[in-house]
């Protein structure tokens, strides 16, 4: 986590993240982009295919800006969710310096 | 009562509800006066009904509900006509369907012939397909197990937007077996031009377990045609399931697999709305030329139902009890205020009066609660005219008055029989046959008007015809032939005519399947005088007969006159009793027995001395020294009884005394009086009866109608 | 904390029935007699799933799911429909609604069930 300044923009992911969710998650994603982030997952509680879309595209993106992506704080039900869906949790960050 | 038990028992009462409605519904439609709602409430009754008769395996209920309801369905979007031919095998099948519901209920069984003919019918008249839905179909072969499954799933966005999701379909894979997901992203387009809302991904999953592909398949079944679903196995499988595809049960369940989502968007502007349940019809159509399709076009404006709530009876039972015992208790209250010498203007006395008045308003609403329209009632009797009409080969109509009366539900629940037996009476011997009607110069089809009124706190249920009437010639006859009336007997036309109520009478010569085998109109008399009723016949030669039936509104209460008879308080039914009088000791006289008659007007009337009738002593009173009571019983029996004072009126709550005690000969019931001591009702009927039963006066033979 | 079901179903039979059968699998059960009773319990109340019939009086089925998917929290509820009819054109009418699944019935009460467990988060 050394490439990301303790000061650097979070975004906290809300508990819920099924068909409601998905417009509200990627304008957050489309707002924050162009710097470091830190996506906070510890209130997640459910995760569907289209916020995993989300987030798989704003990981893609984040890499492409190289800029850093983090994840912290990740619930049970989220890496359980994700596991299950297919999908490392280390898939969905990004460092710049890859060997980290 | 097991649960299963009892839902099956609610089930059975709301087909009950709904064969009303139906019945009411295609009798709507018959006269032309359908409303837009009607319809629709027709086909929810039998598609309830059926719906219902599903969960409890009826299946020969099922059958015939489905039939039925797609000629309905057919006759709401108008594409099956409802004209009379059509109304009429609806309302024989409205009849099937009830006979079914009962065998189903009962365990007993129906003529399948006459459903069996009603079918064909339904397939002449709209092309019904022959085949019921709910037959189980062959369930599909299960396949050889195989140790592993490949499953490529790719979602689209009509998934997501039913509200289905991956996450929960891989989730219920994984209870087959274990599973390794490898999600293929590759067609995920960049963050700015993803719709959130889309869908790009795919899984493919590896999927270890020893099922077949049915299993696996059951796991997409509401979502196989919003996906790209491909499964494989190590052994070549059978031709895979194409959506639109039914997954079936072994017991008819079964799940549709909805067709491609692709429309949605992209026809649903482009093509004109194919619904033919909303296109607007001609406005020219009036109701009387074709009130279905009429009704059909109208909007689907429900109509505006009244907020009701559904109480267990039980519950109203109880409180109607508690009001009983809250009247009671007022009046107690009242009495020891009296007793106490409290002013009538003092603030207390007052305060009892409002008191006494809420009381009342209390009963009054909770006896309102429990009372129902005799619509219930009422709606049963169509069927019944179309069938002794069918039997008898009359024809006749009937009509109806009154159907919102309402009444106490302890009586309702008892009105049927003496209808059900009027009416067929009118029919079957009041009705001419339709030459007859003809050559009278009365219409073919003759006409039952049943009514209902509210007439001085009691209910008065009508049932006319316009047939012949009573022949009264004939009735004097055969009471002559059976001895019920002496040959000198002079009696007047009402007389002759209340000559049916007799035990035993009937004027057809043979006892018709109709009107019932040795069930004569004195035993619905006696069931009505039961209830607190009576039953009178009124006839006019050539113009039909009126049976006429009134009843209290409820059993629970009585409005009695307060009597003392050595010492013992007593009440009279107040609408039993015709006058009050002083008997004078020259108007009494000796008859042979322990009978005195009284000369009233210049008739004589047997007089009962109520305590002694009760046993409460052997001596007689003295008959000028008593207050004496004129009573009319049923079938116009008169009796003076005697008793030694009378308190005034007031209204009782009555007490079984069968429920509390045991039944006791002369009295009818018991009430709780104001001062906390028990009074019994004196039951007017059985004390005259046993009084007059050893009388043998021609013109009081009368009296010996039960 | 148990899934809970939202039944829409104008037959008390049905009501009964469904109650019985789904508290028997250890849901929560909410009870709506039409389309607008249904909504009306919603107001307060979140179901997990929606379990509705079609033919209903004031508010059929169809009215019930369009008027639960207008409302943007509710568009992820799983509304299954519980009927029996079987005419496609009605199914496609219940589709294009947004019901999530179509159940025919003869239900069987442990299919039911399952398929609750299959579209409840």
């Amino acid at each position: 986590m050394e490439n990301i300044q303790p000061g650097a923009a979070t975004l906290a992911l809300p508990p819920i993240l099924d068909l409601t969710a998905a417009a509200a998650l990627l304008e957050e994603f489309l707002t924050q982009r162009g710097q470091p982030l830190r996506v906070n997952a510890g209130d997640v509680q459910r995760l569907g295919g289209q916020c995993l879309q989300v987030l798989l595209a704003a990981r893609a993106a984040w890499a492409a800006d190289e800029q850093a992506l983090h994840l912290d704080d990740c619930s049970e039900e989220f890496l359980a969710a994700l596991d299950l869906l297919g999908v490392a949790s280390k898939k969905l960050t990004y460092c710049k310096e890859m060997s980290s | 009562m097991d649960p299963m038990a009892a839902i099956r028992e609610t089930f059975f009462q709301e087909c009950e509800e709904q064969l009303a409605e139906l019945e009411a519904g295609l009798i709507l439609m018959e006269s032309g006066t359908a409303e837009a709602e009607t319809v629709n409430a027709v086909f929810r009754a039998v598609h309830s009904i059926k719906g219902g008769a599903g969960i409890f395996a009826l299946d020969a209920l099922v059958r015939f509900a489905h039939v039925f309801e797609t000629a309905l369905d057919q006759v709401r979007s108008g594409t099956l006509a409802a004209g009379a031919a059509v109304l009429n095998l609806l309302l024989r099948a409205a009849d099937v369907l009830a006979d079914l519901v009962r065998a189903a209920r009962e365990n007993g069984t129906v003529d399948e012939a006459r459903t069996a003919a009603l079918v064909v019918e339904f397939t002449q008249i709209s092309n019904l397909g022959h085949e019921p839905p709910l037959t189980p179909k062959p369930a599909p072969k299960a396949l050889a197990p195989a140790p592993a499954w490949l499953i490529s799933f790719t979602p689209a966005s009509a998934l997501y937007a039913k509200a289905n999701e991956t996450a929960l379909l891989l989730r219920e894979l994984r209870r087959l077996g274990p599973i390794e997901v490898a999600l293929d992203a590759t067609h995920l387009p960049e963050l700015s031009e993803l719709d959130p809302e889309g869908a790009y991904l795919t899984w493919n999953i590896t999927l270890e377990a020893d099922c077949t592909e049915q299993a696996i398949r059951n796991v997409f079944e509401f979502v196989e045609d919003d996906c790209q679903l491909n499964i494989t196995c190590a052994t070549p499988a059978e031709p895979a399931l194409k959506p639109g595809d039914v997954i079936t049960g072994d017991n008819g369940f079964s799940f549709e697999f909805f067709p491609p989502p692709v429309f949605d968007d992209e026809e649903a502007s482009a093509a004109p709305k194919a619904e033919p349940e909303h296109h607007e019809p001609p406005p020219a159509l009036t109701a009387k030329q074709n009130p279905v399709e009429a009704m059909a076009a109208k909007a689907e404006s429900a109509a505006a139902v009244s907020a009701t709530i559904r109480v267990d009876l039980d519950r109203v039972d109880r409180m109607i009890d508690l009001v009983g015992e809250l009247v009671i208790n007022e009046a107690m209250l009242s009495q020891r205020v009296l007793e106490a010498g409290i002013a009538r203007a003092s603030g207390v006395a007052m305060a009892l009066e409002e008191l006494e008045h809420l009381t009342r308003e209390i009963q009054d609403s909770v006896m309102a609660i429990r009372a129902q329209p005799v619509r219930s009632v009422f709606q049963r009797m169509p069927r019944l005219v179309r069938e002794v009409a069918a039997q008898t080969g009359k024809q006749a109509r009937l009509v109806t008055e009154g159907e919102g009366t309402e009444v106490d539900k302890t009586v309702i629940e008892r009105i049927a029989d003496p209808l059900t037996h009027m009416i067929r009476n009118a029919i079957d011997h009041g009705l001419e046959s339709p030459e007859k009607r003809l050559a009278a110069g009365k219409p073919a089809e003759g006409i039952v008007r049943l009514s209902a009124l509210h007439r001085s706190g009691r209910i008065v249920l009508e049932v006319a015809d316009d047939g012949a009437g009573i022949n009264r010639a004939r009735v004097k006859e055969k009471a002559l032939e059976n001895g019920l009336i002496a040959p000198d007997a002079a009696l007047t036309d009402d007389e002759i005519d209340n000559l049916i109520f007799l035990p035993g009478f009937s004027t057809a010569s043979t006892v018709s399947d109709i009107s019932g085998r040795g069930v004569g109109m004195d035993v619905v008399r006696q069931s009505v005088v039961a209830l607190g009723g009576r039953i009178s016949i009124s006839s006019r030669p050539g113009l039909g007969s009126t049976f006429t039936l009134s009843l209290p509104l409820t059993l629970a209460v009585l409005d009695g006159m307060v009597v003392s008879a050595r010492g013992h308080t007593l009440i009279i039914p107040l609408g039993a009793i015709v006058e009050t009088l002083k008997p004078k000791a020259a108007d009494v006289f000796p008859l042979d027995g322990e009978i005195n008659v009284i000369r009233l007007r210049g008739g004589y009337v047997p007089m009962v001395d109520v305590a002694a009738s009760l046993g409460y002593c052997d001596e007689f009173v003295e008959p000028d020294q008593s207050v004496a009571l004129l009573v009319e019983g049923e079938g116009g029996v008169r009796a003076v009884l005697l008793v030694d004072a009378i308190h005034g009126q007031r209204q009782v709550v009555i007490k079984s005394l069968e429920a509390n005690y045991r039944a006791v000969p002369g009295i009818a019931a018991a009430t709780v009086m104001g001062d906390g001591r028990v009074a019994l009702i004196l039951d007017v009927d059985a004390v005259v009866k046993t009084t007059r039963s050893e009388l043998s006066r021609p013109e009081l033979s009368l009296a010996e109608a039960r | 904390m148990s899934t809970t079901v939202l039944t829409v179903d104008d037959s008390r039979a049905m009501r009964d029935m469904l109650r019985h059968s789904l508290l028997a699998a250890g849901f929560r059960v909410l009870q709506a007699e039409d389309g607008l009773h249904g909504l009306e319990v919603l107001e307060t109340e979140r179901p997990d799933v929606i379990v509705t019939d079609i033919n209903m009086p004031r508010m059929d089925g169809f009215g019930f799911i369009e008027a639960v998917r207008r409302d943007e929290s509710r568009r992820s509820m799983p509304v299954l429909v519980l009927t029996t009819e079987v005419d496609a054109e009605k199914k496609n009418r219940a589709r294009a609604a947004g019901a999530t699944g179509w159940i025919v019935k003869p239900f069987d009460p442990i299919k039911l069930v399952e398929a609750i467990r299959r579209v409840a988060a």
